[in-house]
């Protein structure tokens, strides 16, 4: 099962979009987010980026989501929808479902399409290799760099969220 | 808004599609995109009715989704070459999706429904902005990887684009949704010959953006956003029913007006290509669009169009100052000679 752990933690992740996006209350959408930004942060802690898998937790769910999260406490509704509350938001979900089974099926192209998962043979989605060289570490080289060299990157990702800011607080309060 | 407001988000807009096409990277094209489509909501939000948040919210939607899917392409193409840079895109479906995402931010067949409804709900400077400058962005990035692009999909969207240009907005009395069904044509005919002479897409995006400043530039003076009321215009401002109708016939490729000058070159470069029904079906379908300009001629400058009589007897108010009008309508109207200039282009 490890050689396979990031095909099945891509699955989880692909899975937890769907439960969000089949638009149950903003709170669970926020609660699968956590569970999708936890597996995210395995998958890219899979490819050697431990640093990058803690600065999602931290940053991601730590910051943004707690945030995220207070803020729709603050505006949520007295009986907020889950998954199986509504009919179409219920659907939704099960089509989502649905859709990625095939998607993992097709990608696995299993002969034994049953009860029984085989993972007999598996698409060259599966498996990823890093391709490491060996002597330093990829990731931090690459955060490195882009303080260094890509420098232009940064500026221009800061300003993008400060325009961000500043749209969000125009479009609400404009006036 | 805050000018100071305004001022940062108009330089992001313009900050958002320079990075589109100064870049090499495809992750910067990817957050150029995102800049400009971010900055430019609360230039469509401009006036705070429904219509207008409508209007923002569908033009968020379509040109998100098409971010997705330049991304999806971006990564194909990097999983299949191992490098980020601009150049032809090798893999055909990394090109094929690409395609597809950049004919969802300019509009084209099938993905051009937002364009009337967004371009009617927003106010006419924003519509301005949306229909002249976020066409660059898209249109640098299909020039950058013309040579890779799969050429079915391209004319196929082109031809329709053309003939929906021309079919939907004949019944249209609104100008705004009548220069987005001009708008979905004119990209039409850009992004037919784009496989084949790209230099030609350029010429007809420089001079479908000049005709239509002066047109959103006039219909802005005389404050008019339907045909009944840029029918008055006889009355505010004489002068400007003429300029009306040379610009509106250039917009239809009348010669011996700038507009027949790309219409005339596209032809060329497709028959020189040995397509002959194309450039057959184009034309006959670009009837269509002047049908209704000559429509909105007949309306405006040629006939007295029936109004009440209070219409026809309105105060001098102080006229508005309209920015490059002069230089805009000789643009739009005078440029046919020049055409010998083109071989000194790419």
């Amino acid at each position: 099962m490890m050689t396979y752990i990031v095909f099945i933690l891509s699955v989880i992740f692909v899975i937890g979009f769907v439960g969000f996006s089949s638009k149950p209350s903003p709170i669970y959408g926020g609660l699968v987010l956590i569970v999708s930004g936890g597996v995210g942060c395995g998958i890219i802690m899979n490819f050697g980026g431990s640093f990058l898998g803690l600065m999602v937790f931290l940053i991601y769910l730590g910051g943004m989501l707690v945030v995220f999260g207070y803020t729709t406490a603050m505006a949520t509704e007295q009986y907020p929808e889950v998954w199986v509350s509504n009919a179409t938001v219920m659907g939704v979900f099960l089509l989502g479902l649905l859709m990625e089974v095939m998607l993992v099926l097709y990608v696995l192209k299993s002969e034994e399409v049953g009860v029984v998962f085989k993972f007999s043979s598996v698409g060259h989605w599966a498996i990823y290799d890093i391709g490491n060289s060996g002597v330093f570490s990829e990731e931090i080289m690459g955060v490195a760099a882009l303080y260094s060299y890509g420098a232009w990157v940064v500026v221009v990702t800061g300003w993008s969220l400060l325009v961000g800011v500043l749209v969000i607080l125009e479009v609400t309060r404009g006036d | 808004m805050n000018p100071l407001i305004l001022t940062i988000i108009l330089m992001t807009v313009f900050l958002g599609t320079m990075i589109v096409m100064a870049s090499s990277h495809w992750l910067m094209i990817w957050i150029g995109f995102e800049m400009n489509l971010l900055a430019i909501i609360p230039i469509l939000m401009k006036k705070y009715n429904p219509r207008a948040m409508e209007a923002s919210t569908k033009y968020f939607l379509t040109q998100a989704t098409a971010s997705m899917l330049l991304m999806m392409a971006i990564i194909i193409n990097l999983m299949h070459s191992g490098q980020w840079t601009i150049t032809k895109v090798f893999n055909p479906t990394a090109s094929i999706i690409m395609t597809l995402a950049l004919a969802m931010k300019l509009g084209l067949t099938p993905f051009h429904f937002w364009v009337p409804e967004v371009t009617q709900g927003i106010s006419l400077t924003s519509g301005l902005i949306l229909l002249t400058w976020q066409k660059l962005a898209p249109m640098s990035i299909l020039y950058q990887i013309s040579p890779s692009i799969n050429l079915n999909i391209l004319l196929t969207m082109a031809v329709l684009s053309i003939l929906v240009g021309g079919w939907g907005g004949l019944n249209q009395t609104q100008l705004r949704k009548i220069m987005a069904y001009s708008s979905i044509a004119h990209m039409g005919w850009m992004t037919a010959i784009l496989v084949y002479n790209p230099t030609l897409t350029m010429l007809n995006m420089l001079i479908y953006i000049m005709m239509t400043l002066t047109m959103f530039m006039l219909f802005i003076h005389s404050s008019s956003t339907t045909t009944l009321s840029l029918s008055h215009t006889w009355n505010k401002a004489p002068l400007i029913t003429t300029l009306i109708l040379i610009t509106l016939l250039s917009m239809g490729g009348l010669p011996p007006l700038s507009g027949f000058m790309p219409k005339w070159m596209i032809i060329q470069e497709l028959t020189k290509n040995s397509s002959i029904i194309l450039p057959t079906l184009m034309a006959i379908m670009a009837l269509l669009n002047l049908y209704f300009y000559t429509r909105l001629t007949y309306s405006t400058s040629l006939t007295m169009f029936p109004s009440t009589n209070n219409m026809k007897m309105k105060w001098q108010f102080e006229t508005k100052q309209i920015t490059l009008l002069p230089p805009l309508i000789i643009a739009s109207s005078l440029l046919l000679p020049l055409t010998p200039m083109l071989s000194i282009l790419d």
